[in-house]
């Protein structure tokens, strides 16, 4: 049984509840909001529908094979996953939607980014071939590659950051929309050096910044209009 | 709409064997290490059956690398402990296009120190072991591994 890949969720999941805790800590979103545990029950709702929708495309049958949903390392749908987590988050917190989805952005980044670093977990961080000097070598190899996924995470981590310095400085719903499009744009810019078959889930990532710039785009200016109603 | 795609995928079977199908040739050992240290291309070797679902759900990345790397990289499939009929029905299922070869007795995946299906191989030309993915192999490993043939040779 391999539990590398429960290490590297571990690592995922770790991360965002701490950046979570801390913004509760530091009065940074309201404590009632539970964003810790929204946000572990998205990623595993996610997780669940992604793996379900892979199982499906690849002609296998979820119903009579139930006992292999569990197993994650066979693949899991990028794209379902990440609109089922999105929508169960949004769910979670319709009551307070773009506040909700702004105080979740930094703890959301930071997941990513532990995910992504997870990586060395599984010896899974290794891309296309690179003779820069940080560049390295797989067990048993000569041949230097880019560290991709420690790139990934290095990007999420710095976007986490810089979410979590924004706050609530912008309108709600800004901050929410564009880590979703920097969220997707870090993957689509780290694509090339992945070695993949037939390119990867580039739609989804194109899909993913579009949404995102759109969300940004139009909160922006609904906020910009509720600023100008209540000055008059 | 989950539920509907579930029910639709667990109602439907998939297609039958094509009636004029050739048998999957059967392969000795000695033969497949002939085949191995023959070959003047690297070499996937993927030990499937049809009735392992892991395999279901590798098959579409296989036929998918086939499709990108076929010229580069000689593909094998070794069918192991199945039936003509079941094994051909599932490669026409997943158009499965690269040469296979039949074992009845996994005979071939013992040889090179595997147990179960799926497994992969990778070899260099000239047959020497470049990584061994025991169980389905994901598309980053098929992908990375495929690299490092290609790197190499």
């Amino acid at each position: 049984m391999e539990f590398t890949l429960l290490w590297q969720a571990g690592l995922g999941v770790l991360a965002a509840v701490v950046v979570a805790r801390f913004q509760s800590r530091r009065g940074l979103v309201p404590m009632d909001l539970g964003l810790g545990d929204r946000l572990v029950g998205a990623a595993a709702v996610g997780v669940l529908v992604g793996r379900l929708a892979a199982m499906i495309v690849q002609g296998a049958n979820p119903i009579l094979a139930p006992a292999d949903i569990l197993v994650v390392r066979w693949g899991v749908h990028t794209g379902a996953a990440s609109l089922a987590a999105l929508a169960t988050l949004a769910w979670g917190l319709r009551s307070n939607l773009w506040h909700g989805l702004d105080a979740a952005a930094p703890a959301a980044l930071a997941g990513l980014a532990g995910w992504h670093a997870g990586c060395v977990f599984r010896g899974a961080c290794l891309g296309t071939v690179s003779g820069l000097p940080w560049a390295l070598a797989q067990p048993g190899s000569t041949i230097t590659r880019h560290p991709v996924e420690l790139y990934a995470a290095g990007l999420y981590a710095l976007t986490a950051a810089g979410a979590l310095w924004v706050g609530r400085r912008w309108a709600p719903g800004v901050l929410a929309g564009l880590a979703l499009a920097v969220a997707a744009l870090a993957r689509l810019a780290t694509q090339p050096l992945r070695p993949s078959i037939g390119g990867g889930p580039i739609g989804w990532y194109l899909a993913g910044t579009v949404a995102g710039l759109v969300v940004t785009v139009v909160r922006h200016r609904s906020g910009g209009d509720a600023a100008t109603t209540k000055q008059r | 709409m989950l539920v509907t795609a579930i029910a639709v995928v667990a109602c439907s079977a998939g297609p039958p064997a094509p009636a004029d199908a050739e048998p999957i040739p059967a392969l000795s050992v000695e033969d497949f290490e002939a085949l191995m240290n023959t070959s003047d291309r690297p070499l996937v070797v993927n030990v499937w059956a049809s009735w392992c679902v892991p395999c279901r759900s590798e098959a579409p990345l296989l036929r998918a690398a086939h499709e990108s790397f076929g010229d580069r990289i000689r593909f094998v499939g070794i069918d192991v402990r199945d039936s003509q009929g079941e094994a051909l029905a599932f490669m026409a299922e997943f158009g499965i296009a690269y040469e296979n070869y039949f074992d009845r007795e996994g005979a071939i995946p013992s040889a090179l120190g595997g147990f179960g299906v799926p497994l992969t191989f990778f070899f260099a030309p000239g047959g020497e072991r470049v990584f061994f993915q025991p169980g389905v192999i994901d598309e980053r490993t098929l992908a990375l591994q495929i690299d490092e043939l290609l790197a190499r040779s």
